[in-house]
């Protein structure tokens, strides 16, 4: 595949209340933005253990996304503020291992702020379209 | 069958040689460490090591290993995976290393002939090293074997001094220096003392022993003895030896799946791992470290001879150098002789 | 150099307590260099005890080995506390298990000895190889005496202590109630040499290194079980539902295992090095863990098991958090 045709995959982690309201509204708002993110809904960006972000990168994910609500505005009150630190850490973690860090992005997307999220899509998926598949950690799977 | 010697320059020949119709694997060293991996040219070996970090066990029992093959949903299917016909060398095998193959093949013939393994070993062929310097832990010697042990390779060499001491055991060794017969030379009695002379010297530089006699019986008759729990109690349950051990196993079975297909594969299994025996129900007959270090002892010194007449143990001294805890299995035995049944 | 005397006299008046079921310390092992965790449940095993430079073992981790076995009927559960001898790095480990609540601080007896410096095994058996008596090993102010066969060497320091020794800041243990000997003034400064400089190379120069690294590793799991922070009751590499991690052993599984081992010590980690020594394929663990103390420190000015009453880095948070990286 060359460079220019590859379309990267891109697995979001969107809280509940948030980020995933805003994708909503993305849509319901009809605002375009690239296909490639594929949505997975969690309760809180606090909830999204940094294995499932290394797993998604292991089963072929070309980029993890993670979107919380602001700071201040997380319906658990601090699930978010838990979240930014170990996303802060295991992006240090990967870069030293040699995986580029911006494989792993952390937004905050409000609920009103579909603009917002079709914009960081489109950054995102730019991104990582340069960045070209991940091939460190991908999951064999020839047996 | 034959004993022949060759000059040490015209290894590398020989190699070359062996390479054209077998794939040749050797000790090389990856990173620190030193591994049998195949190699394409004679300058990747290493032969200045003591033994293999891992036991080369890993090249007839992988530690992963694909059984077959399989696709989901309604198009299912079972696949089989084929067998290459491709035929090994290990070069450079250690005789303990090469012992524990004739002790594991007992398991894999058994009742059930494995065809995974036996595939490998009948299409390996075993180019065994000599000792010439032992290690601080080995203890071959006790185990019926010796750093100069043929019985076990099918080619071996001895280093004794410029050139090389070369047995050939058996017919599957004869096969694969057939055509390099002009690399060789006949061996004269000389060579032959020689070798002599530095087996038993080697043998002399062999300090720790393991006195076996009678162990099975013994074993029999302390199963409950607290000792057991004692050496346990320092056991931190990882895998490092049984791993590392030539003649360990035992092994797990697992379906690794995709949405559309998958497979059946078999990997390595320790039985420290408390999982290793838990059953479907949740109950686990070996609950405690210590049921499960007692097992270790007691699967090479009591119940492999019960099934087979031969102890599991080749003395290679793999777990007592890289145990964490220092748990000895020479010690243990020691222990075990000594308590009052 | 500890007293041997005093260790085991205060040791002895531990032991002789009825509410201390046993105490972990060191014996003599059985070859060369070996030192072997030793425990003692009465008076009589004290004299075994002993403490060199060899006692690297950071015995905290038998805390949190102790089995909880389901009970025989009418029997009752064993509740005495356990005493352990510890070194400075190692009553780290006690102060960061209490500080998550996996250990109860009265259900422990610990021994503080003020360390000086233990001796890599690495270093030693490469120096001395072929050692299969037990070997008696002393010190001095720059010196260890090594006594081999009746000669003695005179081996400098800075040539067999291991590499975190080298830099401790923590000799003296942080959490005691028995301290043998007095306290050492300390000079260490936390050094990120190493982890600097590979920082430097390029993702592709690190990723080649990390692959041929972890395609050695054999998953023992010797590295988590050796480790006094790692005690959870169920490992989420053992998990079969969901299966986070295969039990193929290739270079993704194994990475993967890598990332979430170090991942999980993110700082938790005490820097006894512990997993590194034990490492069957020789990986270099530490290099991986040092790395996530350095950002850890950079990041959030934290730094594992100092003080009992502080929260678990991961489990806190500040409003000014760092958070440049967020979109």
């Amino acid at each position: 595949m060359s460079k220019d045709s590859f379309e990267p995959n891109i697995v979001a982690f969107l809280c509940n209340w948030c980020s995933y309201a805003g994708a909503d509204l993305a849509g319901t708002s009809r605002i375009e933005y690239p296909p490639n993110v594929k949505i997975i809904r969690v309760m809180c960006s606090g909830r999204v253990n940094p294995m499932f972000i290394v797993n998604a990168l292991h089963e072929g994910a070309d980029g993890v996304l993670i979107g919380g609500c602001h700071p201040g505005d997380c319906h658990y009150i601090q699930g978010n503020y838990f979240a930014r630190r170990r996303i802060a850490v295991l992006k240090k973690l990967l870069e030293y291992l040699g995986i580029d860090e911006r494989r792993v992005r952390m937004t905050w997307v409000s609920a009103a702020e579909g603009k917002k999220f079709a914009d960081v899509i489109r950054e995102v998926t730019d991104d990582i379209r340069k960045l070209g598949p991940t091939h460190q950690i991908r999951r064999s799977n020839s047996w | 069958m034959e004993t022949l010697t060759l000059e040490k320059n015209k290894l590398p020949q020989l190699i070359k040689k062996i390479q054209s119709r077998y794939t040749v694997l050797a000790p090389t060293k990856c990173d620190n460490i030193t591994l049998f991996k195949p190699i394409n040219d004679y300058k990747e070996i290493n032969l200045d090591f003591l033994n293999s970090k891992v036991s080369p066990k890993s090249i007839l029992f992988c530690q992963t290993e694909t059984l077959f093959k399989f696709k989901q949903g309604i198009s299912a299917e079972v696949k089989s995976v084929d067998f290459p016909n491709s035929k090994n060398v290990i070069f450079g095998i250690r005789p303990c290393d090469a012992k524990s193959f004739s002790i594991v093949d007992f398991v894999f013939k058994d009742d059930f002939v494995d065809p995974y393994y036996m595939n490998k070993r009948e299409n390996t062929v075993l180019i065994g090293l000599s000792c010439i310097k032992p290690g601080v832990n080995c203890f071959c010697t006790s185990m019926n074997g010796g750093p100069a042990f043929a019985e076990d390779v099918d080619i071996l060499l001895t280093d004794i001094g410029d050139k090389y001491y070369v047995e050939i055991k058996t017919s599957k060794g004869n096969e694969v220096v057939k055509t390099s017969k002009d690399l060789f030379s006949k061996a004269s009695s000389s060579d032959k003392n020689k070798k002599q002379e530095i087996s038993e010297k080697v043998e002399k530089a062999i300090t720790r022993n393991m006195n076996t006699k009678g162990i099975v019986e013994k074993l029999d008759k302390i199963f409950e003895d607290p000792i057991w729990k004692n050496i346990s109690l320092k056991c931190l349950g990882c895998g490092i030896c049984t791993y590392q051990c030539p003649t360990c196993h035992c092994f797990d079975i697992q379906d690794e799946t995709t949405l559309s297909d998958g497979a059946r594969v078999r990997v390595w299994d320790t039985c420290m791992n408390p999982e290793y025996t838990v059953h479907a129900s949740g109950h686990n007959p070996r609950p405690a470290r210590m049921n499960r270090t007692r097992n270790r002892v007691y699967h090479k010194f009591n119940y492999y001879p019960k099934n087979y007449n031969i102890i599991a143990c080749v003395g290679c001294g793999r777990c007592i150098n890289d145990c964490p805890v220092n748990i000895d299995i020479i010690d243990i035995i020691d222990q075990a002789r000594e308590v009052k049944a | 150099m500890v007293d041997l005397k005093k260790l085991r006299e205060s040791t002895e008046k531990i032991i002789n307590r009825d509410d201390v079921k046993y105490v972990i310390g060191w014996e003599k092992g059985t070859h060369g260099f070996q030192v072997t965790p030793l425990f003692i449940t009465s008076s009589d095993d004290v004299e075994r005890l002993i403490f060199n430079p060899l006692c690297v073992h950071n015995l905290t981790v038998f805390l949190m080995l102790q089995e909880k076995l389901p009970l025989r009927k009418g029997a009752e559960e064993d509740k005495r506390k356990v005493g352990v001898i510890v070194k400075g790095c190692d009553s780290r480990a006690i102060v960061q298990i209490i500080q998550e609540k996996g250990l109860n601080r009265d259900d422990v007896v610990i021994i503080g000895i003020p360390c000086t410096g233990v001796i890599d095994p690495k270093k030693i058996n490469k120096k001395f190889p072929n050692q299969t008596k037990t070997v008696d090993i002393d010190e001095d102010a720059n010196n260890f005496v090594i006594k081999i066969d009746g000669k003695t060497h005179k081996v400098p320091k800075e040539e067999l202590l291991m590499d975190k020794c080298k830099q401790c800041q923590f000799p003296n243990p942080i959490i005691y109630d028995v301290l043998v000997g007095s306290e050492i003034k300390t000079t260490g400064k936390p050094n990120y040499k190493d982890v600097e400089s590979f920082e430097k190379k390029s993702l592709k120069e690190k990723w080649e290194y990390w692959e041929k690294q972890f395609e050695k590793c054999i998953r023992c799991y010797a590295c988590r079980n050796v480790c006094p922070m790692c005690y959870c009751k169920e490992c989420m590499v053992d998990q079969l539902n969901p299966q986070w991690i295969r039990r193929s052993v290739n270079v993704s599984e194994n990475t993967a295992w890598n990332i979430m081992r170090a991942f999980h010590l993110a700082g938790r980690c005490i820097d006894c090095g512990e997993c590194e020594r034990v490492c069957p394929a020789e990986i270099p663990l530490v290099k991986l863990n040092k790395k996530l103390e350095k950002e850890v420190l950079e990041l959030f000015d934290y730094r594992a098991g100092l003080d009992v009453d502080v929260k678990p880095l991961l489990s806190m948070f500040k409003p000014d958090d760092p958070e440049e990286f967020i979109l």
